[in-house]
């Protein structure tokens, strides 16, 4: 293309861009971007992963109503200002002329998503201690900005009326609400085409740590807004032909050949990637960072990311991942009072460490207490200020004692759904442990009631966890050194604890 | 000829807008007279490829509007105001002009100069910056005139051009009408034959979708004077003359 024809539309667009409407929504915009979206991820814990999640479940919600009712507004513009007949007799084709208006709109829209997107950033940046700013989430939320900024804009082409924009504002933000929707229920066994939502619902907290987040999932919604955007450029090109009478043949005839045939092939081609992608999204599984597309994925990212932990205490070493490195004081402060009870016993655990979901358990030789960023401590890895401390403390305490008292010793690494319920006695150790440890320890009502308590009521276990407790650090030590076996396996009754 | 139709017919519908219209004009200055509803707005908009003709040849500039290339070739040296001019009034007067003078697929490198020309030619140069939205109803008129000729047209249309401007500035664009009559062809659809007896070399007037009359206008004069005219000035006369017989 020749520097003349280059700088032709070059100009068109630094007009609109220069006159353009959005620079005045931009406010409110940036607003709702920091009540909603900013906010909200002020409470995420300091993973960019996490934080990252903000862009497609909130900023989507902040920009949809804007990005679709500006697009409208900004098309309708000739059909509310009367200029269509001076328009129609310029030389630029109608597309070329609403490229750059549509080009300006996104050109503000993106500017402003951006801004927002470097602001979460900026604000897990002050925090992370590991790891970078993930891309695909800002690339899905850009395109997300600009199918539904086209959406409008083909929306205000067509039916250029003043209620077009409002309109299409509405849509756009029923479009985002069932798409969260449909995204917040999917499930292993649900139809996985919900996935080619954006919207993601709160990731687990060390998602993106121990693994990469497989791209599979975000090319498919790339590829399906993509190739809605791409047909309804299509249809934006093809529609000045319907509005020709004389028949289509004729119509074709006057708008041009060429130009009528691009169009149809941008509409074919949008179709046609937008299927692909919901084809896609139908053979997507469970992997071990989320949801894999066995056609789009690489088997190299399902490797672990290699990363050195970060540990504190010489007796009994507390280890996060670096990326929780924050944490590790409060961590180490709630497992070491609790691991110096059970020092020197058959099995116990000599370091704790921090492990992908799905991996906890007491494990090893010399045995290690692998605990993950999700279960039982969710509260306290990343947890938001303003959390019961003492609560999390406890129920970390209580993970740690649970996997060495009630779980089957040295099984190693083991799912939670094989964790059996801790016996009337296993319940009453525990409590005690974790009396002097200062905490207090917390069973379900139907752990209590159910066949491993045999009967105990609260109050009898309570009781016997009291008797244990007073028994001098000694006395406790010994006890247990002798009968840890049988108080694993069950054989213990409350009636035979000191 | 810069316009060439020949049995032109335009319908909406049932409704025949332009009837069997043939008509020639090179250089000079055309006035399009007629009642409301004679079919001047809707001749103006073939002639300005807005519309198309439901049937008969049109050519413009030399070439065939129907065919796309050959109609964006005549778009580009086409001028072309409305009579109802629309406006984006977020735009500032030389924004509007230039924003026109490139979509007229006007060399990039002589825009900034023809767009200042433009401009000053309808006497705005004082107003350059200010936004449409603050402009009077006479200035949009005048920003409306200066989109239509800053690419130097060779096809100049206007309908009713003249609306809300003041009578010096009636008198300017008279004179502006004359200059591009020497090189261009002008067509001026309008209601005030004041306009075409000052600024016109030929007068096409129309009725019910046919050019009842095509002369000069001394002799549009001249059938007032011999005609049943009615009115106050020659002009007139002769305009109701023909008018009357056409209907009879």
């Amino acid at each position: 293309m020749s520097a003349v024809a280059l700088s032709r539309p070059a100009r068109v667009l630094r007009i609109e861009i220069r006159r353009s409407v959005v620079p005045w929504s931009v406010p409110l915009i940036l607003a709702l971007f920091f009540f909603d979206s900013y906010r909200t991820a002020a409470g995420f814990p300091p993973n960019w992963t996490v934080h990252a999640s903000a862009i497609t479940n909130n900023l989507a919600w902040d920009f949809a109503p804007f990005a679709a009712g500006l697009g409208a507004w900004v098309a309708s513009r000739e059909g509310r200002r009367n200029t269509g007949d001076l328009l129609a007799t310029t030389a630029r084709p109608a597309w070329a002329r609403q490229a750059a208006a549509l080009g300006a709109t996104l050109f503000w829209l993106l500017l402003t998503f951006l801004a927002a997107v470097a602001a979460l950033y900026i604000q897990v940046a002050l925090q992370a201690t590991w790891g970078g700013p993930p891309l695909w989430p800002v690339v899905v939320g850009a395109v997300q900005v600009v199918t539904l900024a086209v959406l409008g804009f083909t929306a205000g082409a067509l039916f250029p009326g003043r209620f077009t924009a409002p309109l299409a504002a509405i849509g756009a933000f029923l479009l985002v609400f069932i798409g969260f929707h449909a995204a917040l229920n999917l499930t292993p066994d649900s139809s996985t085409n919900a996935l080619l939502s954006p919207a993601t619902g709160l990731p687990l907290e060390d998602v993106g740590v121990f693994y990469h987040v497989a791209p599979d999932v975000a090319i498919a919604q790339v590829m399906f807004m993509g190739g809605i955007t791409v047909a309804l450029l299509g249809v934006l090109v093809v529609a000045p032909v319907f509005r020709v009478r004389g028949g289509l043949s004729g119509a074709v005839g006057r708008a041009g050949r060429p130009l009528c045939a691009a169009g149809v092939v941008l509409l074919a081609a949008g179709v046609a990637a937008s299927w692909t992608a919901f084809a896609l999204t139908g053979t997507a599984k469970l992997g071990v960072s989320g949801w894999d597309i066995p056609a789009l994925h690489d088997a190299a990212s399902d490797q672990p990311i290699p990363y050195t932990p970060d540990c504190a205490g010489t007796a009994f070493p507390v280890c996060v991942h670096p990326a929780f490195s924050g944490d590790l004081p409060a961590a180490a402060a709630a497992l070491q009072p609790v691991a110096a009870e059970l020092k020197g016993l058959p099995g116990a655990p000599v370091r704790a460490e921090e492990v992908p979901a799905a991996g906890e358990g007491v494990s090893g030789t010399p045995p290690v207490y692998h605990y993950d960023g999700n279960n039982g401590i969710a509260p306290f890895l990343g947890s938001p200020a303003g959390a019961d401390n003492a609560r999390w403390r406890a129920g970390f305490q209580q993970e740690l004692l649970t996997e060495f008292i009630a779980g089957p010793p040295n099984a190693g690494p083991r799912p939670d759904a094989s964790v059996l319920p801790p016996t009337a006695a296993q319940q009453a150790v525990i409590t005690a442990l974790m009396t002097v440890a200062g905490s207090q320890a917390q069973f379900g009502e139907d752990m209590t009631n159910g066949h491993p308590t045999a009967g105990a009521t609260p109050a009898q276990i309570d009781a016997a966890a009291q008797r244990f407790a007073s028994l001098s650090t000694a006395a406790r030590h010994a006890w247990l050194a002798a009968h840890l076996p049988a108080l694993r396996v069950g054989e213990i009754t409350l009636a035979q604890l000191p | 000829m810069n316009i060439e139709l020949s049995d032109i017919t335009r319908k909406f519908g049932r409704n025949t807008a332009v009837d069997r219209v043939t008509l020639e004009a090179g250089p000079g200055v055309l006035g399009l007279l007629g009642p409301n509803g004679a079919g001047k707005t809707s001749l103006l908009r073939m002639l300005a490829t807005i519309l198309p003709p439901s049937s008969g040849q049109l050519t413009l500039l030399g070439r065939d509007p129907g065919n796309p290339a050959d109609r964006r070739e005549i778009r580009r040296r086409l001028g072309y105001l409305p009579q109802n001019l629309g406006y984006y009034p977020s735009f500032t007067v030389v924004e509007f002009v230039e924003y026109f003078a490139l979509l007229k697929e006007m060399p990039p490198h002589l825009v900034t100069k023809a767009v200042a020309a433009a401009v000053e030619k309808v006497d705005l140069g004082s107003k350059a910056k200010a936004k449409l939205r603050t402009l009077s109803g006479g200035m949009l008129r005048r920003v409306g005139i200066a989109q239509a000729i800053v690419n130097e047209p060779e096809l100049l249309l206007f309908d009713e051009p003249t609306a809300g401007l003041d009578p010096e500035q009636r008198v300017a664009f008279r004179a502006l009408m004359r200059d591009f009559g020497q090189t261009a062809t002008v067509v001026v659809s309008t209601h005030l034959v004041e306009d075409v007896g000052a600024a016109c070399s030929e007068v096409a007037l129309m009725s019910n979708g046919k050019i009842v009359f095509r002369g000069t206008p001394a002799e549009l004069t001249v059938r007032g004077e011999t005609g049943q005219g009615v009115g106050d000035a020659p002009l007139e006369r002769g305009y109701s003359a023909i008018l009357a017989a056409a209907r009879a």
